[in-house]
């Protein structure tokens, strides 16, 4: 299809070249042709003309010698008698030219009559050599010049008839020339008319596509014009804040309403360069190659807003300039971070019970240590006994601190604010987190975490944390929906993937059901009962996850459940504040 | 009195089951101690037959209660006159019945009233 369109088009740019070509030779063969007519014409023109002139020459000889002879019979003086000899000779002269010389030969049935003309010789030439003798005798003269007028009367008639059949056969040429002379202006004419037409045809066809060619140019300016006006109007209409950029200048081109509203209605204010640099410096490359921002922008009013957007190149008024898209989150960003906490209070509240468990082991190890030290006091070798019995009450206590640690980092408000922090640790607190009720539950946790102690991540680390005691959670409340699950572990698992970070949670507790999977990561889905989960926790680790400009996936596999985190790996250890 | 009392201490706490034995040797009981309820049913099993049996709810796969509810069914004369169950968890309406125990104690616990409770349940029986 694609080829024979291209035929098409081909053949269509190949044919004015053709019509040019037809043209022109159109043009030469016209005027051969004309040039040919010519030359025919004059010559036969000519040939007719002058083998016309002999016949009629010796027709008029004829009837000189007639008259000659005719005049002398009625008067037979020396001077009628000269005159018919002198007759006699042109006539018998003008014979031999009407079938000898070349004019002579032209003429019709010439051939045919040779030898009739040539009697005629030897009877002119018989009366030629007589002529002396009737001069000078005495005879009468009458009879014989009538004889002799007599003996001539068929030759009169023969060249009569090569005349009149001369003048017939002129009068055809003639015809013919003239038909010619008619014809040649005929053909070249038709010629002259049929390369005209061409070339008309071929201006005709070019300025045809001349006009197209302009009104699709026209018609391409117009859409570009309405283009760019429609574009303009969705910029200016557009909520969020967009703003063209010149990145070489760092100045901005232009600015839309929101734009003006969220940082300056003036295009110099300096906020606008500060903007520039800040987003040129923190803008990052998407999985899809596109340039996205998320910065947090202190305003000169010293409100902290946090924007999210992208960057992307764009022709502004004919030069390369930077469109930039930016979305106020600040607000979205809170809610978020409220409905995290208020995730996080509701895991706090289902675990109090298992918090004051855990609680109450090294109490109870406390206060047997302190019973038995009392015991001690009255023994002899009391201060060793009660030493050691101390230092075990200050092993429980410090036991009782790092769960009341662990209780109150959770239940933090989360900052929102994003920072370079070392994973490892992060997942130990998570796994830590959980360890007393997995105890409970006779679940194994199996660490495997194959990453640096000081590999670097950006994000929130108390979000990632939360992020990941909710999935260890729900690994732990699907073994407690199947009991006879086996083995009862969870492997928490990290290694490096293709310069990022794989974080999976794995368990063996018979995986997801298909509808939930479907819904997964939406929020409010949950199969649990009411006050035992608000199906939040998958929701907002997808949130937070991609905040953090990474990917989490769900897969059922080995008879269990396993949720992926793939997280990108920071490139300075360094603490750098953004969004 | 308790001369020829022993009790039988199963808890996955190793520091909270050493100090109950340290305790309850140290009032005059023969104690046997053990981590996971399947070693202190062995036990059981294997004629210790102690006065008292002392047991965490939660120890490992194998609960105190099962390991309760095990020892019931052993024969009369390996069975504990005493049977006693403690728990992290802070209970709201249990009772030491719910468990099939006849005293129930939330931790921590304060030692000399469990083993003052002990004597008297031994006494009243
Ligand atoms: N490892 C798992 N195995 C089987 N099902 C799971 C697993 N993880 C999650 N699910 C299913 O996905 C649902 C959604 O999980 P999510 O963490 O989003 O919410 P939730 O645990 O129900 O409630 P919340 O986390 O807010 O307390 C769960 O109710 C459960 O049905
Ligand atoms: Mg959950």
């Amino acid at each position: 299809m694609i080829f024979l369109s291209h035929n098409l088009r081909a053949g269509w740019r190949a044919w004015p070249t053709a019509l040019c070509a037809v043209t022109f030779s159109l043009f030469v063969a016209t005027a051969l042709l004309y040039i040919s007519e010519r030359k025919e014409q004059a010559l036969l023109s000519e040939s007719v003309t002058t083998s016309g002139w002999v016949a009629y020459q010796a027709q008029l000889e004829y009837v000189k010698t007639d008259d000659a002879l005719k005049r002398a019979a009625l008067r037979p003086d020396a001077e009628a008698l000269a005159d018919v000899g002198l007759r006699l000779e042109i006539l018998r002269s003008r014979l031999p030219l009407l079938y000898g010389s070349e004019d002579g030969r032209m003429l019709p049935e010439i051939d045919a009559l040779t030898p009739v003309l040539q009697r005629f010789e030897i009877v002119l030439d018989g009366m030629i050599d007589a002529m002396p003798a009737l001069e000078s005798g005495s005879a009468p003269k009458e009879p014989i010049l009538k004889a002799w007028s007599s003996a001539l009367a068929p030759l009169g008639r023969e060249l009569q008839s090569v005349l009149m059949a001369s003048v017939a056969y002129n009068n055809n040429l003639f015809e013919r020339e003239r038909s010619l002379s008619e014809q040649p202006t005929l053909v070249p004419l038709a010629l002259l008319f049929l390369s005209g037409s061409t070339l008309i045809i071929l201006m005709l066809t070019r300025a045809r596509r001349d006009r197209e060619h302009l009104r699709a140019v026209e018609a391409a300016r117009r859409a570009v014009t309405e283009m760019e006006r429609n574009l303009r109007g969705v910029v200016q209409a557009a909520p969020s804040a967009m703003l063209v950029v010149d990145p070489a200048e760092r100045a901005v081109r232009f600015i839309n309403p929101a734009a003006a509203e969220m940082v300056h209605p003036s295009l110099d204010h300096p906020d606008w360069t500060r903007l520039i640099d800040t987003s040129l410096e923190e803008v990052q490359i998407g999985d899809d190659g596109g340039m996205i921002l998320r910065i947090a922008f202190a305003k000169s009013g010293g409100d902290v807003v946090s924007l999210r957007g992208s960057l992307c190149p764009v022709m502004w008024e004919g030069r390369p300039q930077m469109l930039m898209v930016l979305i106020d989150n600040s607000r979205t960003r809170d809610a978020d971070l409220q409905l995290i906490q208020a995730a996080k209070l509701a895991t706090l509240g289902e675990m109090a019970t298992a918090i004051a468990h855990e609680l109450n082991q090294p109490l109870a190890v406390i206060r047997m240590a302190v019973a038995n030290a009392h015991r001690h006091l009255d023994a002899a070798d009391a201060r060793e006994a009660v030493a050691a019995k101390l230092d075990r009450v200050t092993t429980q206590v410090n036991r009782a601190k790092r769960i009341i640690d662990q209780v109150r980092r959770y239940g933090r408000q989360p900052s929102g604010k994003a920072a370079t922090f070392a994973l490892r640790p992060t997942l130990e607190l998570a796994a830590g987190f959980v360890a007393e009720q997995y105890r409970a539950c006779g679940i194994r946790l199996a660490l495997q975490l194959d990453v640096p102690a000081d590999l670097a991540i950006l994000g929130d680390r108390d979000l990632l944390e939360h992020v990941i005691v909710n999935l260890l959670i729900n690994a732990r409340d699907a073994f407690e929906q199947r009991a006879m699950a086996r083995p009862r572990t969870v492997w928490l698992r990290a290694r490096l993937h293709d310069q990022k970070v794989l974080v999976e949670v794995e368990d063996m507790a018979g995986g997801i059901s298909e509808e939930v999977m479907a819904h997964l990561f939406e929020p409010f889905s949950t199969t649990k009962p009411a006050g035992a989960g608000a199906g939040l926790g998958l929701s907002l680790a997808r949130s937070v996850v991609r905040d953090m400009n990474g990917h989490i996936v769900a897969e059922n596999m080995r008879n269990g459940a396993c949720i992926t985190l793939l997280l990108p790996v920071a490139r300075t250890p360094a603490t750098r504040e953004a969004a | 009195m308790s001369e020829d009392q022993s009790i039988l201490i199963c808890d996955d706490e190793a520091d909270l089951a050493g100090e109950l034995g340290e305790f309850f040797s140290a009032c005059g009981w023969r104690t046997i101690v053990h981590l996971g309820a399947p070693d202190a049913l062995e036990a059981l099993h294997a004629g210790a037959a102690p006065t008292c049996l002392l047991t965490d709810l939660r120890v490992g796969h194998f609960s105190g209660a099962e390991l309760v509810a095990a020892t019931r069914r052993l024969p009369a004369h390996l069975q504990p006159r005493v049977y006693c169950l403690m728990t992290g968890h802070v209970l709201d309406t249990s009772e030491a019945k719910d468990f099939g125990v006849d005293l129930l104690y939330v931790k921590p616990i304060d030692p000399d009233m469990v083993l003052n409770d002990i004597q008297k349940f031994l006494d009243g029986a």
